[in-house]
């Protein structure tokens, strides 16, 4: 279940962003999503470096962060991964 | 009087079909996943992936194989003139039928062995070394020993991973399935290396084999394909 649970922190924080109009602030995202500090940190970095997720600057200079495409496809094919990783036993 | 049908043309037909057959659903097994591990860029999926390229490529090199010895008359593809050609066939098919299967296992154990990064870079040596053995070595009994020995390597990894999994009890658990297709791994390196080894049993391994890879593919495409 390690990655069951590595996966469904992934799949909560981009559903975070998705349910926020897929423009949340870092701290807002980071209390919304029940995970530890460096828990979040660790997953965060992982979704931007996949580019599931991107960082945008607004005028006043504040940093959103945003679903991408493939972010979107991830949380639409979840459960694919999921279970198939589970029946092939991966 | 009818003429009895040429049995050998029979057999490099249907040696060819075999091939193609196993080539077409592996790489249907690696373009079906490319999505998922696209996305989750998940280790356990690149390993599984990359086994089922790497069976393809195997099965490419055996229908080279096949067809050279069709082509040319010979029973063992070492007697082939030159002979760089013929080994450098054989050293393909060994290597990438070996390591097909190393990735096999490495991406059901990958987790266990994560201690043990080295693992996957000992598994290529492995197959590197079967590779030339499978060249330099003229007495088949070792290297056939050897191939043996790895089998039943493979087998008692697989098993340990099917006695820790949770799926167990599970209706639809794929290990029975892993451990059919190394078996018909090692048939087909013995085909390979001793002419008219399988002729009696060629049929059957080669039916049982396509249905392994079919039901294999059939999981794939019922888990990836369309909801």
């Amino acid at each position: 279940m390690a990655n069951r649970g590595r996966f469904e922190i992934i799949r909560d924080i981009l559903a975070i962003i998705k349910s926020s109009n897929n423009y949340i602030q870092f701290t807002p995202l980071l209390r919304k999503s029940n995970a530890s500090s460096s828990r979040f940190k660790k997953y965060y970095a992982w979704i931007l470096e996949k580019g599931l997720v991107m960082e945008v600057v607004d005028n006043k200079g504040n940093k959103y962060i945003s679903l991408t495409e493939k972010g979107f496809k991830f949380l639409e094919k979840y459960e694919t991964i999921v279970n198939f990783i589970e029946e092939f036993e991966l | 009087m009818i003429p009895p049908p040429n049995l050998f043309h029979n057999e490099f037909g249907l040696g060819i079909i075999y091939s193609f057959t196993i080539i077409i659903c592996s790489l249907m097994v690696y373009f079906g996943t490319k999505e998922i591990y696209e996305l989750s860029s998940y280790k356990g999926l690149k390993y599984f992936r990359l086994s089922f390229l790497f069976f393809a490529i195997a099965y490419l090199c055996k229908s080279f194989i096949s067809f050279l010895l069709f082509f040319l008359g010979i029973s063992r593809i070492i007697d082939m003139s030159p002979m760089a050609f013929g080994a450098f066939a054989l050293f393909m098919f060994m290597y990438f039928s070996s390591m097909a299967v190393f990735y096999l296992l490495y991406s059901v154990m990958w987790k266990r062995w994560k201690s043990h990064p080295n693992v996957i870079y000992i598994f290529h040596l492995i197959a590197f070394l079967l590779s030339a053995g499978s060249i330099l070595l003229r007495g088949r009994g070792a290297l056939l020993g050897l191939n043996l020995c790895l089998l039943l390597f493979v087998v008692f990894s697989v098993y340990i991973a099917f006695k820790d999994s949770k799926n167990r009890k599970a209706k639809h658990n794929l290990y029975p399935v892993y451990v059919l297709l190394l078996v018909f791994w090692i048939l087909n390196i013995f085909d390979v290396l001793i002419p008219r080894f399988l002729t009696f049993f060629q049929m059957i391994v080669e039916l049982a084999s396509i249905f392994m890879f079919l039901l294999i593919l059939y999981k794939v495409l019922r888990k990836t394909g369309p909801e």
